[in-house]
């Protein structure tokens, strides 16, 4: 029970992530490697804005705002004018990567190489009738429970969600219509990072955090996104958990060595066999 | 002198290891990122086979490359079905399973302690144990790769390896059965990789899974696409760029402690300005699709 609960957290965790991730992979194609930069960037702004005294509200206020605008500025500095050339996924792909790599060695130059923890001394622990729960895996499933609800809501809903839906079915005719993709493209680099940053300071608070966890950690995202179903946002938060609560199992009956493996193995199994993912769109994708 | 020497063994392994991937991205257009777990592969089988087993340099090496060359279906038949990002992932995932193998498989790898105590390789009874020899070694096997990889690409399956880069289902709509080449590209890249292991095992004579993470498949990726895709020169030259970086970075003084980092910082600059301005690199021919 209490794997499963944990599971269920991390799960929440890896949703938000994979929420991240599908909202510029469904709308604008990039596989947005860079997303590992923000979860990377983002506890550490935080820590340092503490350090420096400003108040946790404020701390907080900040991070986003730093993070979004960086995660805006990967489209308006690199994906965008990549674009207008009409450049290939591929080479999105690779600038994404190498992206990715030059925020790291900043972090790691600024911040240095070692592992940092948010919270000083051991967690408050709550403990339900025999659950014992820390708090910040309480405000880590509850927040990004709520985040995932509005999220959802707001896609469907709303006309900006819908506008949002319209534009990873077919960017092309939204455009013709007469909506404008360049600011659609750049709100969902920001609501991206917005997310990715959410998920990274609730891991940072209840695990710690370094400067080199953050590609992994979003190839798991990756993998929820591909297994839930390209085009679709609900597919990646049903994997996101699903792919949470599988890894702690896995931890628990095996070893956290192959955590890893069983989540990329769950990827090849599902695109051998379900490759348009659980939730899907018409059609099978990228199959001669 | 003998640092000279040293920093040239790597960068005939090295060259070796760019040739083969720029066998598959630059010529198959199949953008892979498990090329270090190949390497690994073969590092691995060579050093096993030497230490645990006592066999000899060729044999190991010969028997490492059928191992990696029978493993590199993993990737293969992916890529049957799948392209771009799709297979990117299945890469991926085969670098992960691999790597956390090499690692996990303690009973056989030894896992985080690595193998030590390779010996040198012998070659017909002659032992190659200076670094000269051991230069003259990596170098005539370099040669050897390149040359038969030149024949290959001059060849009409090089020209058909191409095409099918280009347009594949105009390939397949001429006749040309796509699957085998991608499996034999697969093949000859992954088992000369096994190859730049196996020398690379020998040559430091100490493995353990670190050389072989998916930061080291990023960085073989980062040489092909930095040097240039599609033609001889690319790799030669994206490989001699990214080992004389960390080179030239000694002569500037920088913190130790930030010496690792700064040259990574490069390499990511590097792809992102490469990506931006000279999609097919300093010296290639292809730009991706």
């Amino acid at each position: 029970m209490h794997i499963l609960i944990n599971g269920l957290i991390q799960g929440l965790l890896i949703s938000l992530l994979a929420i991240g991730f599908s909202i510029v992979y469904n709308s604008t194609g990039i596989f947005h490697i860079a997303q590992g930069a923000i979860y990377t960037v983002a506890p550490f702004l935080l820590f340092s804005f503490i350090k420096v005294g400003t108040g946790i509200p404020i701390a907080v206020l900040l991070t986003f705002a730093i993070t979004i605008f960086l995660s805006m500025s990967f489209e308006k500095v690199n994906h965008w004018p990549l674009y207008r050339k009409e450049a290939s996924t591929m080479i999105q792909l690779i600038s994404s990567l190498g992206i990715y790599i030059v925020i790291i060695q900043i972090v790691a130059i600024i911040w240095g190489n070692e592992a940092r923890v948010l919270r000083g001394g051991i967690d408050v622990t709550y403990n339900f009738s025999g659950l014992i729960l820390t708090r910040s895996q309480m405000m880590g499933g509850i927040i990004s429970l709520s985040f995932i609800i509005i999220f959802l809501f707001w896609l469907k809903r709303t006309n900006s969600g819908l506008m949002f839906t319209a534009l990873s079915d077919n960017p092309i005719q939204l455009s013709l219509i007469g909506y404008d993709i360049t600011k659609l493209r750049l709100f969902a680099f920001g609501l991206s990072g917005f997310f990715t940053t959410v998920a990274a300071i609730l891991t940072a608070l209840d695990i710690g955090f370094d400067p080199h966890g953050g590609l992994n950690i979003v190839l798991i995202a990756i993998v929820a996104t591909i297994i839930g179903g390209r085009g679709s946002f609900v597919g990646p938060v049903i994997c996101g958990i699903l792919l949470g609560v599988i890894r702690s199992q896995v931890v628990w009956y095996t070893s956290a060595r192959w955590e890893d493996t069983i989540t990329f193995l769950l990827l090849v199994l599902f695109l051998f066999v379900r490759p348009q993912g659980i939730i899907s769109n018409k059609g099978r994708l990228e199959v001669l | 002198m003998n640092y000279i020497l040293h920093l040239l063994i790597y960068l005939d392994i090295y060259i070796i290891i760019t040739m083969s991937l720029n066998l598959l991205v630059g010529y198959g257009g199949l953008f892979q990122l498990a090329h270090a777990a190949y390497y690994g592969i073969g590092a691995y089988t060579t050093a096993l086979l030497m230490v645990a087993l006592g066999w000899g340099f060729i044999p190991a090496i010969i028997c490492s490359i059928i191992i990696t060359g029978c493993l590199s279906l993993l990737v293969s038949i992916p890529a049957w079905r799948f392209r771009s990002d799709y297979f990117v992932m299945l890469s991926l995932a085969v670098q992960v399973t691999i790597y956390s193998l090499l690692y996990n498989w303690t009973g056989l790898t030894k896992g985080p302690f690595g193998i030590t105590g390779i010996p040198k390789p012998t070659i017909l009874g002659y032992k190659i144990d200076t670094l000269p020899n051991m230069f003259i070694l990596s170098t005539v096997i370099a040669i050897i790769c390149g040359v038969i990889l030149y024949v290959l690409l001059r060849s009409p399956w090089g020209k058909a390896l191409k095409a099918m880069r280009d347009d594949e289902l105009a390939a397949r709509g001429l006749g040309k059965n796509t699957r085998l080449f991608k499996l034999q590209a697969f093949l000859i890249a992954c088992s000369m990789v096994a190859l730049a292991g196996g020398l690379y095992a020998t040559y430091v004579s100490y493995i353990d899974p670190t050389s072989f993470t998916l930061d080291e498949s990023i960085l073989m990726l980062s040489m092909v696409i930095v040097g240039g895709t599609g033609n001889f020169r690319g790799p030669i030259v994206g490989a001699l760029i990214l080992i004389a970086i960390p080179e030239i970075l000694r002569f500037v003084h920088i913190p130790d402690a930030f010496a690792a980092n700064i040259r990574l910082l490069i390499y990511g600059l590097l792809i992102v300005t490469m990506a931006h301005f000279r999609p097919q690199g300093l010296a290639g021919k292809y730009r991706f699709k």
